[in-house]
């Protein structure tokens, strides 16, 4: 039972993670239907960014937290207004590589610029754990899971109450009708990208706590998270979020249980685990659970 | 216009023909290589030797970036500075050591590329950091008769010609370790447990685990494994508590094993872990892996930890070739910490000046020659910084002797030798199949 | 959808440039160092690969990112029939392109039911499947310690000890490059007679216009599978002559990295001409191992002995990028595209000289040369 418990307590904790990631994709998707396959690497500029903050220039946590997530947001921001505007209107697989190219960049700018050795994430929150009936709870953990609710609450209320919120709601639904009414794309679409970049470095930062630690692999997460958004639905944020959670705990639950009870499986199921399931289940529903078929003009 | 394309045609033809001419084998057409054949001194050279400047090159191959860089710069420093003392001091017989040095990224591609790129011009491979990378170049390297200077612990190359290497095997280590706890401490009826990775590596742990088992019928009560991509090891943390287990083998790499050992003590529970060698690091203790850095998270949890080796502990002036590897250091890499890895690259240095001076002596400085100075080098003293290692042509480890170091936060690179050079009688006994 | 191809680059594809450029090629073994052959060697197995993912991306319009996983079948059936069985790679250099073929038809029917980003996101998972395959199905891959694979044998001839004519030596990497470049060449004319074929015609409707080309008539299902088949099969013979040339695979290879580089071949290249995967490979191959052997001499890149700020492979990544981006979005149709354009350019210069020299207005046969999309990419060849 409490192999059970602590096993269901990460999991939570990385699927809070995974919604935050997936948050950070379905605004992208949602404002400009580009799908952003640098989301990992991004998370990753965010962990490195902020743990050489502390660790290097010795800056108080929560200052560095701030100055990390600001500049993982302009790095998204800056992609966007400087590379991706120029692609509207370009087929899928232009846009697909545009991201991936941003990805493979990135994936070489952040050895060289940090070094290639794992770190710890410089958190305030360190080793300690709450004990309670036998069991051990990571206060990093517990406090992962507050902010990616905070951060899914908030925006949220920024989405539905704010002018933005709105915007970018709108330019979702019909960028060209958003036009027509004066709503300025370019800038919902670079805000966009701010906030993905921003909600990124969160995740990459509670990503990295402890027992963890930053290396260049923490990209790879987000890879992971694919198949959740893709079950959720690329359309809606709160079928994502909750897809997040469920990966999360899902692989947590199958690290734990299917080498014991199932070993012919091997030891890496847990990863392909989820992209099984998404193929399956895009053979019978080609656009995700809850997406529908785009009408196609000729 | 038809006339213009005729001669364009025509001309690359020629021009082609002419470059052609330079050579009749190919990838004979650049710069470097030199002759092979007899100098008027009657000395057998071969590639990588010049005769005029009395001048040896040695390929080094090693991860400098990407995390597997942790250990190869180490090391490669370590061989530096040996050969610089050499080249400083005479060199070998009046010959001077170079060494030509490629970055593989820890990719076996890479590895591949960079032997086939600088094997024309060396006289043998000082140093191939790895098992896989080295297992991508063995066979060429066999064909070719090149002595591979391997920087790997695991058993598949122990018992090869032309691989030399120094040190104890993983898989001896962990039978040592093992004979020490259940014999020499009495723990015989105590539970056991080993983490092992999922691959050649953590396979030589478990070979290890399995013949001492066999000898000491001890219980084991988990036999745990993971990959090298995990990030979460709740899994195997609670594995192990479940079971109870009161000491644990850990076959592991540093971020594994602290990411274990973190997660196990957040759950309360503290066996008495025992890491291989590549399972620790310095940098595991501080973002410097000096005492000045930092401090880690999970450095409270590694204090008492077990870390088997076959080194010295750095500082120790009662080894007899401390003092010179302590000078040589600060004379050569005078910023370089305490680290095992470069103590390891100083050493196999030592060793290959051996292999070298032998072969000078008997006059043969061809490939062949060199494999063969290695397979009769006999016995090599390293003045204690790790055990005396000794090579016959009938191969096998060249030492079979381990010391266990316990992790202390006064220590230099914080570790504190508890128990010196032994070794076990099952590890006396462990073969090695040809790899 | 005729081919319209600029009088310019009709220079490069006739019959004498053709045969210079091959001479040129079968000679540059004598020339090059050992390094710079073993690179070329790679270069030309890759350009085998990148010509199977031309045919699926370039001109059938699949976005594939799973090319690795065929990749690494290739690999892993030359181990298995080579290492396992003993079999000269006249038995499996075929074996690995039909088994990945094969592959390729079960994958293929997968692009009949999805569209776009989610038949990109189906196979990055095929790649994960591919690397969690070959880490775990132990008894064929070995599992995650990696494997060696045979170097190529054909009956007596070994290519570990290299071939001997007479005066001509021709090592080891020279016979691997020689074989890659007769199976590039072969391949290379079998893709071209399939573009000029009904099935090259209908890709291309299919790229451009699906719904209006099943509409005309064009067999969708039946052409999408059998771009995956030709694509599969080649990049499983590409596959298992890397995996021999490297003696030693590991699952890690397979991953997305690799299969995004030869996207960037084909899209550098310029993804509907046949020349395109060899300009590309070229340019992917041979710019990390350029970077690599000049290391020594530009301070900021850093090697042994120097503590330059970046790694050779790092900074080639950042190239890769940067480059793919750049290309995407000023040149979609690469390397080749650039050729057009300069041959465009000089050849209305001179037309305009023509005509100027006339006094006739200048006949206006000017080719598109602005950057639209692949829609309007010209097919050459």
């Amino acid at each position: 039972m409490t192999t059970f418990v602590q096993l269901l307590f990460a999991g939570v904790a990385l699927g809070a993670v995974y919604a935050l990631i997936a948050l950070g994709f379905t605004v992208v998707y949602r404002s400009s239907r580009v799908i952003n396959f640098a989301q990992g690497e991004l998370l990753a500029f965010g962990a490195f960014i902020t743990s050489w903050l502390v660790l290097t220039a010795n800056l108080p946590f929560w200052a560095a937290f701030v100055i990390g997530a600001v500049a993982t947001a302009l790095v998204g921001w800056a992609f966007q207004v400087f590379v991706l505007r120029f692609a509207l209107g370009r087929p899928e697989f232009t846009i697909v590589m545009l991201t991936l190219g941003l990805a493979t960049v990135l994936s070489s700018v952040l050895p060289t610029l940090f070094g290639n050795f794992p770190r710890s994430n410089g958190d305030v929150f360190g080793s300690s754990a709450l004990h309670a009936g036998g069991f051990s709870f990571f206060w990093v953990q517990i406090w992962t899971i507050v902010a990616a609710i905070a951060v899914l609450l908030g925006y949220g209320a920024f989405s539905r109450f704010t002018k933005y919120g709105l915007a970018m709601r709108s330019a979702a639904i019909d960028p060209e009708a958003a036009l027509a009414v004066g709503i300025p794309l370019r800038r919902v679409y670079a805000t966009s990208w701010f906030i993905a970049g921003a909600v990124s470095c969160i995740g990459g930062v509670f990503l990295g706590g402890y027992p963890s630690s930053v290396s260049p692999t923490i990209s790879d997460v987000a890879l992971l998270a694919f198949p959740a958004i893709i079950l959720g639905g690329l359309d809606s944020p709160s079928g994502a979020i909750v897809g997040g959670f469920v990966i999360g705990v899902v692989q947590e639950l199958t690290q734990g249980y299917q080498p014991r009870y199932i070993p012919a499986l091997g030891n890496d199921f847990y990863v392909i685990a989820p992209y099984v399931v998404m193929i399956l289940v895009l053979l019978v529903k080609p656009y995700g659970l809850f997406g529908s078929k785009p009408a196609e003009r000729l | 216009m038809r006339r213009r394309r005729i001669t364009t045609g025509v001309v690359l033809c020629a021009a082609a023909l002419v470059l052609a001419a330079c050579s009749t084998s190919t990838g004979g057409g650049a710069t470097t290589t030199s002759g092979s054949g007899t100098s008027a001194t009657t000395m057998t050279t071969g590639p990588g030797v010049d005769t005029s400047t009395k001048t040896i090159t040695l390929g080094v191959i090693t991860p400098l970036t990407g995390p597997a860089a942790l250990i190869g710069k180490p090391l490669t420093a370590g061989q530096q500075a040996y050969f610089d003392y050499v080249n400083a001091h005479g060199g070998i017989d009046g010959w001077k050591i170079k060494l030509d040095i490629m970055d593989d990224a820890y990719d076996p591609q890479k590895h591949v590329q960079d032997y086939n790129s600088m094997v024309g011009s060396v006289a043998f491979i000082a140093q191939s950091l790895g098992s896989p990378t080295t297992a991508a170049i063995e066979s060429q390297a066999k064909a070719n008769s090149v002595l591979l200077g391997t920087a790997a612990q695991s058993s598949a190359f122990v018992n090869e010609s032309d691989n030399l290497v120094i040190g104890t095997p993983y898989a001896i280590d962990m039978a040592n370790a093992l004979d020490y706890i259940t014999q020499g401490l009495g723990q015989k009826n105590a539970k056991f447990a080993l983490v092992y990775q999922n691959d050649d590596y953590g396979a030589d742990g478990m070979k290890g685990y399995k013949a001492a088992e066999a000898a000491y019928h001890f219980k084991s009560v988990a036999e745990v494994p993971y990959n090298v991509t995990d990030t979460s090891f709740t899994s195997q943390a609670t594995a192990l508590k479940s079971s109870g287990a009161q000491w644990v083998m850990v076959t592991a790499i540093p971020t594994a094993a602290a990411t274990l050992i973190g997660t196990a003590a957040a759950l309360k529970y503290f066996p008495h872990w025992v890491l291989q060698g590549p399972a620790w690091s310095e940098y595991l203790m501080t973002s410097t892996g000096v005492a000045s850095g930092k401090p880690t998270p999970i450095e409270k949890a590694m204090v008492g930890a077990w870390v088997l080796g076959f080194e010295a502990a750095w500082g120790d002036t009662s080894v007899p070739g401390m003092s010179q590897f302590l000078s040589i250091t600060k004379q050569y890499e005078p910023h370089q910490i305490p680290d095992g890895y470069y103590m390891y690259g100083y050493c196999l240095a030592e060793a290959e000046a051996k292999v070298i001076a032998k072969a000078i002596s008997e006059h043969n400085l061809s490939r062949a020659g060199i494999v063969n100075a290695k397979e009769h080098l006999g016995t090599v003293d390293f003045g204690g910084l790790i055990p005396t290692a000794t090579y016959t042509p009938a191969n096998g480890p060249g030492d079979r002797q381990t010391d266990i170091g316990q992790v202390d936060l006064t220590s230099p690179g914080f570790l504190k030798i508890i128990k010196p050079y032994f070794e076990s009688t099952v590890a006396q006994s462990m073969t090695f199949a040809a790899g | 959808m005729t081919a319209v191809m600029s009088p310019g680059l009709r220079r490069f594809t006739k019959p004498a440039t053709v045969v210079a450029i091959l001479v040129v090629a079968l000679l540059l073994p004598f020339m090059l160092s050992d390094y710079w052959l073993s690179t070329a060697a790679f270069v030309l197995i890759a350009a085998i690969g990148a010509l199977g993912l031309e045919v699926l991306t370039g001109r059938t319009g699949q976005i594939s990112l799973g090319h690795a996983f065929f990749l690494a079948t290739g690999a892993y059936v030359a181990g298995w029939i080579g290492g396992n069985e003993h079999m000269s790679a006249a038995v499996w250099l075929p074996a690995a392109g039909i088994v990945a073929g094969v592959l390729g038809a079960v994958v293929g029917p997968f692009a009949l039911r999805l569209r776009g980003l989610y038949l990109a996101i189906v196979t990055i998972g095929l790649v994960y499947i591919g690397q969690y395959l070959a880490a775990t199905w132990t008894g064929f891959s070995e599992g995650a310690g990696g494997r060696s694979i045979p170097d190529v044998t054909f009956g007596s001839l070994n290519f570990t000890n290299g071939f001997s004519l007479g005066s001509l030596s021709i090592n080891r990497n020279g016979c691997y490059y020689y074989l890659a470049l007769i199976i590039l060449v072969l391949a290379m004319l079998y893709v071209r007679n399939v573009t000029r074929s009904t099935l090259g015609r209908s890709m291309v409707a299919v790229r451009d216009r699906e719904l209006a080309a099943a509409v005309l008539g064009v067999n969708v299902a039946r052409t999408k599978v059998r771009a995956f088949v030709i694509s599969s099969a080649l990049a499983g013979i590409s596959g298992a002559l890397y995996g021999a040339f490297l003696s030693f695979v590991v699952p890690q290879e397979w991953g997305l990295v690799l299969s995004i580089q030869y996207v960037v071949m084909i899209v550098v290249g310029g993804m509907t001409s046949l020349w395109g995967p060899v300009l590309g490979s070229i340019f992917v191959i041979g710019l990390p191992a350029l970077l690599q052997d000049v290391s020594s001499s530009i301070p900021f890149l850093s090697n042994g002995s120097n503590n330059g700020v970046i790694a050779p492979s790092d900074a080639a990544n950042i190239v890769f990028g940067v480059v793919l981006v750049a290309f995407l979005i000023l040149e979609p149709r690469g390397v080749v595209g650039i050729g057009h354009r300069i041959a465009g350019l000089a050849r209305r210069r001179a037309a305009a000289q023509a005509a100027q020299a006339a006094q006739a207005p200048p006949p206006d046969t000017t080719t598109p040369t602005n950057p639209t999309s692949h829609e309007e990419v010209q097919a050459t060849s």
